[in-house]
Order: C-alpha cells, then structure tokens, then sequence
C-alpha cells in the first residue's frame, strides 16, 4: 500500500502521483489528510483501491472507469460525476449531483445525499443509506437507484428507463413518475445488493425490504401526443 | 461565485475567538472570490453603547471627514472611543436618541461617508482584497465574542469596492447583518418597491435587498426564523445566504439548491460555510458535514 500526504501539494501534484504510483503498479493508494479538497481521483480508468481518509469536496472520482474508491468523511458537489466503472462509497453524507450522470459502476452514499442525486444517470446502481434531496433521478436514463431513507420533492421527474426504490417517504414525485408495485425479484434484488453494499440496512425494522416503493416513469412523457396537452403543459 | 462562513460558539463564553475562526475560514475559501473580503463579528456590548464603523470614503481628505464626524457627533452621545483605521472610522457611542438619526446626521457630511455598520454587538470591516490583508488592516483575528459570519467575493455583476463588498449591514436596522452567495433576479423589482416606500439604497450590488427585506420583514413583528422563512417566496434566483443580528445565526437555500452550503453543528459550535474545506480549515475532524437541502431554513440562538 502506497500513501500519499496530501499537506502541502496542489491538487494536480496529487492527482499526478496518483498516476504515477498506478503506473508503476501500485494497486492500493490511501490520501492522507485530503481536507475536502477538489478534484481528487478523477478519471482513473484502472481497477485500483484508493481511500481517502477524510472528507472530500467537489468532484471527487468524476470520470472514473474501474477503480473502488473509499472515502472515510463527506463527499461535496459532483461525487462520481461521469463515472463509467467502478465503485464509489461515502461514509459520510454526499454533496448535490452526486452520481449525476454516471454510465455504469456502482455509488454508495452511506448517510444523507443532497439534491439533484442521480440526475441523467445513464446507468450504474446508486445506493444511499439515509435520505436524499430534491430532484433526485430527475431524467435518469436506465440503471438503478436505491434510496433506503426519505426523498425530497421532485423526485424521479422525467425519467426513462432508470428504476428507483424508496425504503422511506416520498416527499413528492415528480412528473410522469409512478409507483409501482415491486416483483418478487426485484425484493430479492434489493436484498442482495443492500446485504453487499449496505449490510447495516438489511434487516433494519425502519425500513424492511418488503415495505421498499417502486418508482417507475408512467411514459406520458416519452412521445408528444397533442390529445395529452394538459400532462405536457404541467410537466413544463 | 462567492463565499460565504458563519460561526457560533454555544458554550456562552462571551469571548470566544469569534474572528480567528471566521478569519480561517473566510481564507480557506479565499480562492472562491480573491475581489473582496468581509466579516460581520458580534460582541456583547460596551456598557449597552453602540459601535459604529464609518467609511470615510476616497483618501483625499478622510482626516477631515473624519474629525469633522468626531466633533459632529459629540451632540448625539457620550462619545467612548474614536480610532481611524484605513478607510475606516470606528466609533463607540452611548447614544441618546435615535440610531437613524445619528447615521443620517453622519453621511450628511460628505457623499463619500457611509455607516458601514451599526450596533450594540455588531461590527462589520470590508474591503478590496483577500481575507489576509483584511487581517493585516484591521487584526480580525484578535476580535473575541459570540458569533460572526464572513464572506469572499468574485464580482459577477456590480463594481468592485468597499461599498459592494459584503457583509451588509441592513442600513438603520441596529446588529443585523447579511452575506449572500447567488444571484436574486427579482432585485430590481423589490429594489423599486422599498424605494417607493423612502428606502435608501447604498450600491447596485443585488445582495443589499436581502438586509433591506429581513429588517422590513423584522419591523413589521416577525421572528428571526419567520422572516428567513418568508424569504424562499419572496427573493427569486439563487440564494445561500447567511444573516445574523445579537441573538441569532441562520441561513436560508433557495427553492432549487443551485448554491452551495454546507453546515455542522456540535455541542460546543455551529460552522456553516460555502464548501467543507473552510470548516475542515477552522475546526479538523471530529464532526459531520452535511449539504443544506432545497429551501432549508435553520436558525441557532447565541
């Protein structure tokens, strides 16, 4: 294991040795001391562990494509942004956009996210512990979103073919989005993951399994129909 | 873009290192906004007297206005201290009378002098620069009391100087002070309307309605939480802010979350802050950070 002291180094000296360190084969990286700065462990395209021991800010794994990223604090703005594969877990509570937009891997929040969680995700899985904010899979494409707590207003507006579920209460939905009834799989689906990514919430009497919503989108607003004009003129 | 910090200690110890901790903080967003740098710090009071800090305004001549306020305001109280710093002024009066009547007697002397700030508890210094050289001027750091808040500017609309700097003090409403993060677009509109009504607005910056909307909202009986409360229905755009007066510290998000802010709270302080990294600066580890959520209003008592 290779550390890395982030005291005294700019951010690009940080990422630069990171790269460096996986160039010569190092495959498991510990940031001492990143004290919520930016910019941190962004695209990383190699199957390597790095832990960050403290909190993060903004931007932290954006664009990343394969390696399993720790962080022992709080994430800020933009957690996981782009991301293609991989896993990105927060000890603590995760900032706005957190896995906005993500492609593929997996995002574990273990506390609260804020708002915008998920927005666009174009695939990937996004597990949050505890409650999430406004707007959160606003026009998510496909994959799949775990919220075990409760959600702000707003919530699944727009969607495509993500697929959301809900341990808690939905503050509101958003437009087009409907709940579902989840299948036998899909509880044996949530079972699985949460026992891998989040085994304190497995079991939980806050939130059994069975009690999780399905949150899909209703496809009102997938084709223009001009008979439907009153769901677009809400909608917008 | 812009940063914001507040700070309060909650263990009643009236001097707490109310200026180290914003000064820290305040430095640690620096690179948010190098224009201009600000702090509002509150105190209990000198024997119940008000604290002034007064712009003088260009150099050319602030000796002059600067006596002239001195020997000016001798007929409105007993004067207890009077010191030039820079551009600055700073008075401390046992007032006899009214506090609107003292700040308009003062910047009738000259165009270019503005109370910067007034109160039983409050002082405000801003100016060009970054929160160094704030320190470096006035000793920021040295200020103990209760609680503050500080902001970092990067300009995106009004001019750069003193005057749009932030904090703003909510003019002729004593110890009420804001900073704000964001953009409120229907400025101008409120702006015309408290103008209507004899408000005097001192800069073009669109952050001074906040003072003017929280002292009128203040005035006509709500509380401190009430008012920040009406706000998220009647300011439009993006908002972070942060207000303050004697008693209280609170913030107020806009509807949407588009700024950031982020707070923690333990038993020995509140830190509210623009990004995790100025209350990582101030104050280690040991504690949560969590993001505001979308019209989140949260208010602590000193």
């Amino acid at each position: 294991m290779a550390d890395i002291i982030c005291d005294g180094k700019t951010t690009r000296d940080i990422n630069a040795e990171i790269k460096r360190l996986i160039a010569n084969g190092e495959t498991d990286i510990c940031m001492r001391n990143p004290v919520a700065r930016h910019n941190l462990g962004v695209a990383i395209l190699q199957s390597v562990k790095l832990t960050f021991d403290g909190s993060v800010g903004y931007y932290c794994a954006g664009m990343v494509d394969g390696p399993t990223v720790e962080i022992k604090g709080s994430a800020g703005w933009g957690l996981a942004e782009s991301m293609m594969g991989g896993t990105v877990t927060v000890e603590g509570n995760a900032g706005n956009g957190a896995a906005a937009s993500i492609r593929g891997g997996t995002v574990v929040v273990h506390s609260d996210a804020a708002s915008r969680l998920g927005v666009s995700m174009k695939g990937g899985l996004i597990i949050v512990g505890g409650n999430c904010g406004y707007m959160a899979g606003f026009m998510a494409q496909r994959g799949t979103m775990i919220v075990c707590g409760d959600t702000g207003e707003a919530f699944a507006d727009s969607m495509y073919e993500a697929v959301c579920f809900v341990g808690g209460n939905i503050a509101e939905l958003g437009n087009d989005a409907i709940i579902e009834q989840p299948t036998a799989e899909d509880l044996t689906f949530l079972e699985s993951t949460l026992s891998q990514h989040l085994p304190s919430r497995v079991g939980n009497s806050q939130a059994p399994i069975r009690n999780f919503k399905k949150v899909v989108s209703g496809r009102k607003l997938w084709n223009f129909d001009k008979d439907e004009r009153s769901v677009w003129r809400e909608a917008l | 873009m812009c940063g914001i910090v507040g700070f309060l200690d909650k263990t009643q110890n009236r001097n707490a290192p109310v200026g180290k901790t914003v000064l820290t903080m305040l430095t640690a967003l620096g690179v948010r906004g190098p224009d201009s740098a600000g702090v509002a710090l509150y105190t209990p009071p000198e024997n119940g007297a008000f604290t002034l800090q007064v712009k003088l305004g260009e150099l050319d001549g602030a000796a002059e206005r600067g006596t002239s306020i001195a020997e000016g305001v001798k007929a409105f109280g007993s004067v207890q201290k009077v010191k030039t710093t820079a551009e600055y002024l700073r008075l401390v009066i046992d007032l006899q009378g009214e506090p609107r009547v003292l700040t308009q007697f003062i910047e009738s002397l000259d165009e270019d002098i503005e109370v910067v700030s007034m109160g039983r508890e409050l002082e405000i210094v801003k100016q060009v620069g970054t929160p160094q050289n704030l320190d470096a001027t006035h000793g920021v750091s040295t200020f103990l009391g209760t609680h503050g808040i500080g902001h970092t500017r990067l300009s995106t609309e009004s001019r750069v100087d003193l005057s749009h700097s932030q904090p703003f003090w909510a003019h002729n409403y004593p110890d009420l002070a804001i900073v704000h993060n964001g953009h409120i677009t229907n400025y101008h509109k409120l702006r015309c309307i408290y103008e209507q009504r004899g408000v005097r607005f001192y800069t073009e910056n669109d952050s001074e309605i906040i003072g003017v909307y929280l002292a009128d909202q203040l005035s006509q009986g709500l509380t401190f939480k009430e008012a920040l409360d009406a706000s998220l229905a009647d300011l439009d755009g993006s908002f972070s802010y942060l207000a303050a007066t004697e008693n209280y510290i609170g913030f107020a998000k806009d509807p949407f979350a588009f700024k950031p802010l982020l707070f923690t709270e333990t038993d020995d302080y509140v830190a509210v802050a623009t990004e995790e990294i100025a209350i990582r600066a101030a104050f280690g580890d040991g504690y949560e950070v969590r993001e505001a959520q979308a019209k989140d209003v949260a208010i602590w008592q000193t």
